[in-house]
């Protein structure tokens, strides 16, 4: 084979892959559209109407805290505010080796709880349980670091009360009404067992009092692109995959579990480096192998605002983790992948979670690099290796832009008009640099699932010795002899 | 003038590549125009939205004050495209009055014609302005659409035929329970709090006797689904009800779904089965009864479950014997010393804690 033949092999196999991943990702654009028209022409009747009334089902919000001690006494102070009439809060101080505890012990009056504590999840021990004498929903576990957040939050599964779970990150910015709206796929159809929402970009935004006060855009650069790849991700991506039941991720940002399937599958993997996504594709596999009915939502409204990176070592580290975890989500899923029983999850997600999300950024980065190699060395005339480049980057801005376009026509939060115009510019100028640097990093990623290094986020100093001001406190964990209790 | 997208080579991947390009870009200018007039439309429409509803409210509760008929405000001028901005207000303030202001907004919506205009949009596509037609013509009482509201009741989609439901029974309760009650029954789709606040408005006279026996001779999932219903119903019968489930029905969904369903004024039911049922969330129901309608004399009964082996179970016979009249503090704390079972002891404790027993 000539390298004139080769190249005219790798051209078709790029152009492929690069239509087949956008007619992909187009049709869970429309079936997105379709959804969240649905979605918006009931939501307002409902809301108007209350038709969902929330009181019979509430509420345990798991919150994980490892060294949050500059901002853990604000979360929890908006986390005590949402509009919900039921629900208890559930800090877990994951050994954090600052002052997190002392300041939750002294800015919500927290006092040793003599609590029942039942280990139904395994995870490190707990030193303590305290609760609030201000806010009876209040309750703060405090144990050994259990070196990832899947343990903390495990621990604080143990610890709920509500058939219902919510997992909060630490940092994240919840609506005053999230809660309400996430829990309605759980009153709609009972056999819903877990539901997620739209996860946005808070930089830019303005925060008072732990909730977002005006909408804005950030001036960074990279938070900036990471807002339309988030409308790009959430508004088409995952309300895409809902409709046919088989979305395969639910943002640890924010998650709502029915608790006893958490339970009955062990909760989160303390091991996965993609904790959110493990769990979800793990619940598939569970209830498709039990043969039991069940349904994994996803509700398009923002309820949820976090922070993204905004420097370059940040965001590699993010995107590198990401990769990684979707692999080792798939791999230790993979009795999923064509599975007879396994429906849309089986045979359409999990193929193409695997073939382009996953080894995407193979065929991504070997395309550009084989592309403009060919190009420069006149294998292909230099016009034809411009065309297609130039057909990814404009099937790349045709996705942001139906993105932005699917936003204006639902929520339309970004209030300026200029707000519109420069997100239609980052769709663009994104597509220079930045996309091919993420693939890059995707490629990292994969890389290091592969060859099974383990990523530098689980070796974040979280093991270090742990505080004794909290050791006179009874533990309270179960004792091994009498395991025929729950 | 498409030369430009004559490929360098006739080979067919470069042209795909070249159409490509050319159909993404041109699909995303086309969207980038849309999204902005899309934006410049939302921009005027919520300006237009805000003037006239702030025009609107003002009219709408002078009318709702107004005494006399010559006391009723004269009615502005209004555009044909700000009727459904209107109308929308005008259920709004409708849900959220009572009484005689109703009677009152009613007068103001015969005059601005809004049942016809309601009759129009009931036929329309678009389900938001379907949904706002039922809601008004109900709100209206327009006796002429009850056979709609009758056929739309078997309508597939959820909020269409449970609106039809609310509708009919705002037109006429009594004659609407007949209609709506079997629906009630089969339809699982329809959102438990419209249900509840749907018969609340037919009254416990209509709805008791149809939901009762409803209840008895549905399947264990209906039945369970309906007993959540029952706190709109008469208590007397209920308690009678739920006696006759308890002693007949082996269902533990539903012998625990009729122990939620008695109100904290009923008279204790026979708990001697339930507190010794095989089914651990049955165990609990019963523990967690006795907390509500317990007397002292269940205590013997609430300690034996305080060594159960599900947690859940220890953990409501726990609440239920802090809840129990009559026992002080120091009782309590007498009872939990005596407890050998440290899963017992513990469990008080924490129960004990939870409602401010030191």
């Amino acid at each position: 084979m000539t390298m004139q033949d080769f190249i005219g092999h790798a051209q078709w196999v790029f152009l492929l892959y690069f239509i087949g991943i956008n007619l992909g990702y187009l049709s869970q654009n429309l079936l997105a559209t379709i959804g969240i028209r649905r979605y918006l022409q009931t939501a307002d009747h409902h809301e108007a109407e209350g038709v969902f009334s929330v009181l019979d089902v509430p509420i345990s919000i798991v919150v994980p805290a490892f060294n949050e001690s500059v901002s853990i006494i604000s979360s929890v102070k908006a986390l005590l505010q949402l509009q919900y009439p039921l629900y208890e809060l559930v800090v877990i101080n994951d050994g954090s080796t600052d002052d997190t505890l002392a300041k939750l012990i002294e800015g919500f009056a927290l006092r040793p709880f003599p609590e029942a504590y039942r280990d139904r999840i395994p995870s490190s021990p707990v030193r303590g349980i305290y609760s609030s004498e201000r806010h009876p929903n209040l309750r703060v576990i405090d144990k050994e670091n259990g070196g990832s957040k899947a343990d903390a939050v495990n621990a604080g599964i143990n610890a709920c009360r509500y058939p219902l779970v919510a997992v909060v990150d630490g940092d994240s910015v919840l609506q005053p009404d999230s809660l309400r709206r996430v829990v309605r796929p759980f009153l709609e159809d009972p056999t819903t067992i877990a539901v997620g929402g739209t996860v946005r970009i808070a930089n830019g935004c303005t925060v008072r009092r732990g909730f977002i006060e005006k909408v804005g855009l950030p001036s960074n650069f990279l938070a900036l692109v990471q807002v339309v790849e988030y409308l790009r991700a959430f508004l088409f991506g995952r309300m895409g995959w809902s409709p046919i039941n088989a979305l395969l991720i639910v943002s640890g940002a924010f998650g709502v579990f029915r608790k006893e399937v958490l339970t009955e599958i062990g909760g989160f993997n303390p091991r996965a480096v993609g904790e959110d996504m493990e769990l979800i594709v793990r619940m598939h596999r569970h209830m498709r192998e039990q043969r039991r009915p069940y349904r994994i939502t996803f509700v398009p409204d923002p309820v949820c605002w976090t922070d993204a990176p905004e420097t370059l070592k940040g965001l590699k580290s993010q995107r590198v983790r990401w990769q990684h975890g979707l692999g080792q989500s798939l791999f230790l899923n993979r009795s999923l992948m064509f599975n007879r029983h396994g429906g849309t999850v089986s045979w359409l997600a999990v193929p193409f979670y695997l073939i382009f999300e996953l080894f995407g950024p193979i065929l991504e980065v070997m395309g550009y690099l084989v592309m403009i190699g060919a190009g420069i060395m006149g294998w292909i005339s230099a016009p034809a290796a411009l065309l297609f480049l130039a057909a990814a980057i404009a099937l790349g801005v045709l996705l942001s832009s139906s993105a932005i376009m699917l936003e204006e026509l639902s929520f339309h939060l970004y209030p300026r008009t200029r707000d519109v115009l420069l997100l239609f510019l980052i769709a663009v100028v994104e597509n220079f640099g930045y996309r091919q640097l993420t693939a890059l990093w995707r490629l990292q990623g994969l890389a290091r699932w592969l060859f099974g290094r383990s990523h530098k986020w689980e070796s974040i100093a979280r093991t270090e010795s742990l505080s004794d001001a909290t050791r006179s406190v009874r533990v309270l964990t179960m004792p091994p002899e009498d395991a025929s209790r729950r | 003038m498409w030369e430009f997208l004559s490929p360098p080579t006739s080979d067919l991947a470069v042209v795909i590549a070249a159409w490509t390009a050319a159909t993404a870009t041109f699909t995303s200018l086309v969207l980038f125009g849309a999204t902005l007039a899309l934006r410049f439309a939302t921009v005027q429409r919520t300006r237009r939205r805000r003037r006239v509803i702030e025009r609107w409210r003002e009219v709408f509760a002078a009318t709702i004050v107004a005494s006399a008929e010559a006391d009723l405000p004269a009615l502005p001028r209004y555009r044909d495209d700000e009727r459904m901005l209107l109308l929308e207000e005008w259920n709004r303030l409708h849900e959220a009055v009572d009484g005689i202001a109703r009677d009152r907004l009613a007068r103001v919506a015969r005059r601005l014609g809004f049942a016809d205009f309601a009759r129009r949009k009931l036929r329309r596509r678009w389900l938001s302005e379907r949904l706002a037609a039922i809601q008004t013509l109900g709100n209206l009482r327009e006796i002429a659409e009850w056979e709609n509201f009758i056929e739309l009741l078997d309508h597939p989609n959820t909020a269409l035929s449970i609106t039809a439901a609310k509708a009919l029974v705002q037109i006429d309760r009594s004659d609407a329970v007949r209609f709506v009650m079997p629906h009630v029954v089969a339809r699982d789709d329809w959102p438990q709090a419209t249900v509840m606040r749907i018969l609340r408005e037919a009254g416990a006279e209509l709805v008791t006797r149809p939901l009762c026996n409803a209840i008895l001779t549905a399947d264990a999932d209906t039945a369970v689904r309906l007993l959540k219903y029952t706190g709109v119903a008469q208590s007397d019968m209920i308690d009678q009800l739920v006696e006759l489930l308890l002693r007949e029905r082996k269902e533990p969904a539903v012998l625990t779904a009729a122990m939620r369903a008695l109100g904290s004024g009923s008279t204790p039911p026979r708990t001697a089965r339930l507190t010794e049922h095989d089914v651990w969330y049955v165990r609990m129901e019963a523990a967690k009864l006795l907390g509500r309608i317990g007397q002292p004399r269940d205590l013997p009964v609430l300690e034996a479950l305080l060594g159960d082996r599900e947690w859940w179970v220890r953990y409501r016979a726990a609440q239920a014997i802090v809840a129990l009249p009559g026992l002080e503090p120091a009782a309590l704390r007498a009872l939990a010393r005596r407890q050998q079972d440290s899963f017992a002891s513990d469990m008080m404790q924490q129960a004990m804690a939870e409602a401010g027993i030191a």
